[in-house]
């Protein structure tokens, strides 16, 4: 069946070191470092370089064992790749940034910030586009959102409490300040800030039948992929200011799905209808891959999309948690993958 | 926990004799969560055995957990039978019947089971424990909760509440 699909995923590197299992997995946008965070309560960040022939190594850099009295349960690079942020099941945001030593080399990580005031545990943290502004949530319904200031202070823009039940992610638009977030609840809300008053629910997507776990932007901004209990991915079209609608159901998947992640794919072809490819991973163990572009002929505002690689047992029996395309440039192809068996996992996508 | 108690009568049923499973899997380990010797080897698929679970001994895991307000087993109270319990391929579902239609206690019931069958199946077995469809006001609310990947996590980190559950697996309640 797989031999039928255009690409494969091929195994780039199996980083272990976490003693539990492993929620979730960050790139940083500016420099060559991975981080994963696990109910072991520890960050574990690490580095990635070519050698000599081509071939791409990882390594371990640091192993943060952040403080947290509970699971870390999901991490965020500052845009600028210099801050990290941590959100525990112990409610608490941690904020960390690497000291430099006496001569300016970067040393230890150091916690420059614990962002308190959620009642219990946060499940999801995201810095925006431009790294001002940084949106948590939380199992007491709330999506805060926290405004970036020097020093490492954060004030708190806003407390939204527009789910009714458990916020499970939250992720900000690719290039404009609205926030999306995903809930127990089922649905799927858009917020934007309104500059004479407060942030406020400006859209409420419904059409899953279960839980909310995960949330990806298209790079373009056009659209909104969500990953749902229901084991299905869906795709939302913008197509108005703050109107979304429903283009697409993506099925397949036998178990719940905990993650999706778009990244830009194989886009060094100009193409200019691609909208890049969805990664989608859950309760069954496979990592699939959907490629997708825009619909010219159709009338219809439907995107064409078509399976393209097909991963099982991408962490052997575990289900897989969180799977992230890298987003820089150059390594585009990368996509990453954290699981039940604690490990971290990196994938290459390539032509079979 | 509240000092209400949902069903003050429950009728208590007779066990049944042991079932005559020759295999014995282990039960209460030590850890919380993690089974040590298979953590260290996470790639490492050695079950000493491949044979196919059946009911019988998943009955057997989680007969003789008690219920959370009596000094009885589920299986006495009928909460669990090994009819109610459906396995397929590397999963497993369990169904339970709570004692009355709107026991509050269903959601620690079926996290006891679920922390029993974790700590005493290979890890392939994907876990479903849900109440028997009519039996509860609440029952997808109590489904949703109890299957809750996370939300299990999070519970199994607060200590007041894992000391219920381990009553409930010990028989000290």
């Amino acid at each position: 069946m797989d031999e039928d699909l255009p690409y494969t995923l091929s195994n780039v590197a199996q980083l272990g070191g976490h003693e539990d299992r492993a929620w979730h997995i960050a790139w940083n946008p500016a420099k060559s470092l991975l981080a994963s965070c696990s109910a072991d309560k520890s960050v574990k960040l690490f580095t990635y370089s070519h050698d000599g022939e081509g071939t791409l190594n990882f390594a371990l850099a640091a192993s943060i064992p952040t403080g947290h009295l509970k699971t870390v349960r999901s991490v965020a690079w500052s845009p600028s790749g210099r801050t990290l942020a941590t959100a525990s099941f112990d409610s608490n945001i941690g904020i960390w940034e690497q000291e430099l030593d006496d001569d300016g080399n970067p040393g230890e990580w150091e916690c420059a910030s614990l962002l308190e005031g959620h009642e219990t545990e946060c499940k999801s943290v995201a810095y925006s586009s431009t790294g001002t502004l940084l949106a948590s949530c939380s199992r007491d319904k709330t999506v805060w959102i926290w405004e970036v200031q020097p020093d490492s202070d954060f004030e708190c823009m806003g407390v939204l409490m527009e789910h009714t039940q458990d916020v499970k992610c939250v992720a900000w638009h690719p290039t404009e300040e609205i926030l999306a977030s995903g809930s127990y609840d089922d649905t799927i809300k858009l917020y934007v800030d309104d500059p004479q008053d407060d942030w406020f629910c400006c859209a409420t997507l419904t059409g899953h039948q279960s839980t909310v776990w995960s949330l990806s932007w298209s790079p373009n901004g056009k659209y909104l992929a969500s990953a749902s209990d229901d084991k299905t991915v869906r795709v939302w079209r913008r197509n108005g200011e703050y109107e979304f609608k429903c283009v697409l159901v993506l099925e397949g998947q036998e178990r719940s799905v905990y993650s999706v992640s778009w990244g830009v794919g194989k886009s060094s072809q100009e193409n200019d209808s691609s909208l890049g490819c969805i990664a989608s991973a859950g309760g069954d163990g496979v990592v699939r891959v959907w490629d997708l572009s825009e619909n010219s002929s159709s009338t219809a505002d439907v995107p064409l999309v078509r399976l393209i690689a097909r991963l099982p047992a991408a962490h052997g029996v575990f289900d897989i948690n969180s799977v992230v395309w890298c987003p820089r440039k150059g390594y585009e192809d990368l996509l990453a993958t954290s699981g039940d068996d604690g490990m971290v996992k990196v994938w290459r996508i390539q032509r079979t | 926990m509240s000092g209400e108690i949902f069903n003050p009568n429950p009728t208590v049923f007779r066990s049944s004799a042991k079932s005559h499973s020759s295999r014995s899997l282990s039960t209460a380990k030590k850890s919380l969560w993690i089974n040590e010797p298979e953590w260290s080897q996470p790639d490492q698929e050695t079950d000493e055995e491949e044979e196919a679970i059946d009911q019988d001994e998943i009955f057997d895991l989680i007969r003789n957990i008690y219920d959370p307000e009596h000094p009885n087993t589920l299986e006495e109270l009928h909460v669990v039978s090994a009819p109610q319990i459906d396995i397929g391929e590397n999963r497993v579902k369990v169904e339970f019947t709570p004692t009355v239609p709107h026991c509050g206690m269903s959601t620690l019931i079926g996290l006891s089971i679920r922390v029993r069958l974790i700590r005493s199946l290979p890890t392939r077995f994907k876990l479903d424990i849900v109440v028997k469809p009519g039996s509860h006001q609440s029952e997808n609310a109590v489904n949703k909760q109890l299957n809750d990947k996370e939300r299990v996590a999070a519970a199994l980190e607060n200590p007041a509440l894992v000391k219920t559950v381990e009553d409930c697996l010990t028989g000290r309640v």
